[in-house]
């Protein structure tokens, strides 16, 4: 009795749980209880993009793997009169090769030009332009093609137009990502570099590039993966062949190609057929080449750690 | 540059400072050499991308004869104006202005997933997928689309509308040219593909934006006893907000340019849907199928040449304005972006 009344007196003892008890309104209730669910439910949302995904995947190689084979792959016998996708393969491979080369050509150097010798405020400038043609739609690019390559040089629907047409398209990638390798590039490095004596030129090539080599491997690769991929540029400037081209100036034909007009094609038939096999191979050459650039960015991305400590 | 010649001896030099990340004061060392010469060769090849930049304007700008068909591009086309292009443009935006719409929400939703709600084993999981969503070829996803997402709209999605919405206006089937029930290609299928074909960009760049605010102000936001949904609502999402901005942008220079898959799943019709069904055609869907006719027509290529110049004022408008807004350069590289 008596401690109870001393008690009462005293204020009383704080007790978390009281606070808690306090606080469990209807409203922090609600609060808690909307986070929680949120938490549930907006993670289901990856399911938009993963189910599309894995249902192409599914699909198209549902389609093409029965009617795949190694003759059918390696077979240059004309494609359009039975299964054989040798012709369109060493095409496609031919124009992605030489696109690449090309594309290299071009953005290379200018890559390293901008990480290296321009003003922030030009750099910046040439980065934007190069922004805005890696955003600029393939059929504009293709248009280009068209107008400049296959009418103003009078050089016709050929190869050589569709190639050099993609390599434009290809060329912000390869830019981009020399760009971004050489900037990347430690400053106690580049400071090491220029304070034993090395002359620019003899920096980029001995210091700068063995470091900033994978990133650039990256940026070759996703390109292709892009050049694979279109098919507006190459429609839009060439002509299909049904040999694999003996010359710059011949018709030359392209997997994407395929699929294009063989989509529409009713079931069964030997063009819907190549038109999946065509994209059965390019989903998986583009995912290997996509898994390589990924492979490769994160063990770049280690090593430029690595360089920081 | 080199601010000490390097000689042998150190003797009464003061000690080198510890080598940091920090710029140091003074000419900026990103200006290599001195020599003008070299300079220039070394200034070239990094004209190259405005120069494709300028060479793609100007080609089009020459070859589309602007003067030729003046305002009455702008207009509808048919009758008395065949090279009026209005619906073109109507139908781009029709497909592209929806489909941006979608994949900017579901984008908030997988970036917020994906930096606050997941652990981050499975966000390093779940997030290469939706990165791979914008390697497949365009291509690819037109004849997926074409062949298994058409029957679910022409045999599913197009007859429980017909039935159940009907009172809707545009959602009735009467005055169809062709049954909502065939194909299933049309403006809806359009607006599906561009979804996911625009989903990667902006939930990309949702995602950096989300993940670029700063530890204190997220830790300060929860001390105060706000939920996690609360800071991402009124804190990273304002913080974030050039970032979305941008992610808007660009996702809409994407869905306005797509093009193959577009002309594969839209049904190609030259002419103003005139129900939710309906097939039409975008710019550059348009632009794509019809480039042949400009060999034996002169005046169809000035005209596809101009609508190729609009659409190209639009992707490059749009292109800066998003690129304006963010400043970082994204570490990964991402097709189409």
């Amino acid at each position: 009795m008596a401690t109870a009344l001393a008690s009462s007196t005293t204020p009383p003892r704080w007790d978390p749980s009281d606070d808690l008890r306090r606080s469990d309104t209807f409203r922090v209730r609600w609060r808690t209880g909307f986070d929680r669910w949120v938490g549930y439910l907006l993670p289901l949302l990856f399911l938009v993009a993963i189910i599309p995904i894995l249902d192409l995947v599914y699909y198209i190689g549902s389609q093409a793997i029965p009617t795949l084979s190694a003759t059918v792959v390696t077979s240059v016998s004309s494609y359009q009169s039975y299964d054989a996708l040798g012709v369109p393969i060493i095409t496609t491979f031919l124009f992605v090769a030489l696109a690449t080369i090309l594309a290299v050509a071009l953005g290379l150097f200018g890559g390293i030009a901008t990480a290296e010798f321009l003003s922030e405020r030009s750099a910046s400038w040439v980065r934007m332009s190069a922004n805005v043609l890696a955003g600029m739609p393939s059929v504009i690019v293709g248009y280009f093609g068209f107008f400049a390559f296959v009418l103003y040089f009078h050089w016709g629907y050929v190869f050589i137009a569709g190639v050099v047409t993609l390599s434009f398209f290809m060329t912000p990638y390869i830019f981009r990502t020399v760009d971004l390798a050489y900037s990347s590039i430690p400053r106690p490095i580049r400071e090491a570099a220029f304070g034993s004596g090395a002359k620019p030129v003899q920096y980029i090539l001995r210091v700068g590039t063995p470091i900033a080599f994978p990133q650039i491997l990256t940026g070759v690769f996703l390109a292709m993966a892009i050049g694979l991929g279109e098919t507006a540029p190459i429609v839009l400037t060439v002509t299909p062949n049904i040999v694999v081209p003996s010359g710059l100036f011949q018709p030359a034909t392209y997997l994407t190609y395929l699929i294009w007009i063989g989509f529409s094609s009713p079931p069964g038939s030997i063009f819907l057929t190549e038109a999946f096999q065509a994209a059965f191979v390019i989903l998986v050459v583009v995912v290997a080449l996509n898994v390589v650039v990924r492979f490769i960015a994160a063990r770049y991305r280690k090593r430029l750690e690595g360089l920081y400590h | 540059m080199s601010p000490t010649p390097a000689t042998g001896d150190t003797g009464d030099r003061e000690p080198l400072p510890a080598p940091s990340n920090e710029p140091p004061a003074g000419p900026s060392p990103r200006r290599l050499g001195r020599a003008t010469v070299g300079k220039v060769i070394a200034f070239l090849p990094a004209l190259v991308p405005t120069a494709i930049v300028v060479a793609i304007v100007v080609t089009l700008v020459s070859s589309s004869h602007l003067h030729n068909f003046g305002w009455r591009f702008f207009e509808a086309g048919g009758g008395s104006n065949p090279y009026g292009d209005l619906v073109f443009i109507v139908g781009s935006f029709l497909t592209a202005v929806p489909a941006l719409f979608f994949s900017m929400l579901i984008g908030l939703g997988i970036a917020i997933a994906s930096t606050t709600y997941l652990p981050s084993f499975l966000s390093k999981i779940l997030d290469p997928f939706v990165d791979l969503l914008a390697g497949i070829p365009s291509v690819v996803y037109g004849i997926w689309a074409f062949i298994v997402v058409a029957p679910v709209f022409g045999t599913l999605v197009n007859p429980w509308a017909v039935a159940h919405l009907s009172f809707l206006p545009g959602f009735a089937s009467s005055n169809h040219p062709t049954s909502p029930t065939s194909l299933g290609v049309g403006v809806p299928l359009a607006i599906v593909v561009l979804t996911l074909m625009a989903l990667p960009i902006t939930t990309l760049l949702i995602r950096d934006a989300l993940r670029s605010i700063p530890r204190d102000l997220w830790e300060s936001g929860l001390a105060l006893g706000a939920t996690r949904w609360e800071v991402v609502r009124r804190v990273s999402l304002r913080h974030g907000s050039r970032g979305i901005w941008s992610a808007a942008f660009l996702g809409f220079g994407r869905a306005i340019g797509e093009t193959v898959a577009v002309a594969m799943v839209i049904g190609s019709a030259d002419r103003f849907p005139v129900n939710v069904y309906d097939s039409s055609n975008t710019m550059a869907a348009y632009m794509f199928e019809n480039l042949d006719a400009a060999l034996v027509n002169p005046l169809v290529g000035y005209n596809l040449a101009e609508l190729a110049l609009v659409l190209l004022a639009i992707t490059l408008a749009v292109n800066i304005l998003g690129r304006r807004l963010v400043t970082h350069i994204y570490a990964q590289e991402v097709p189409g972006l």
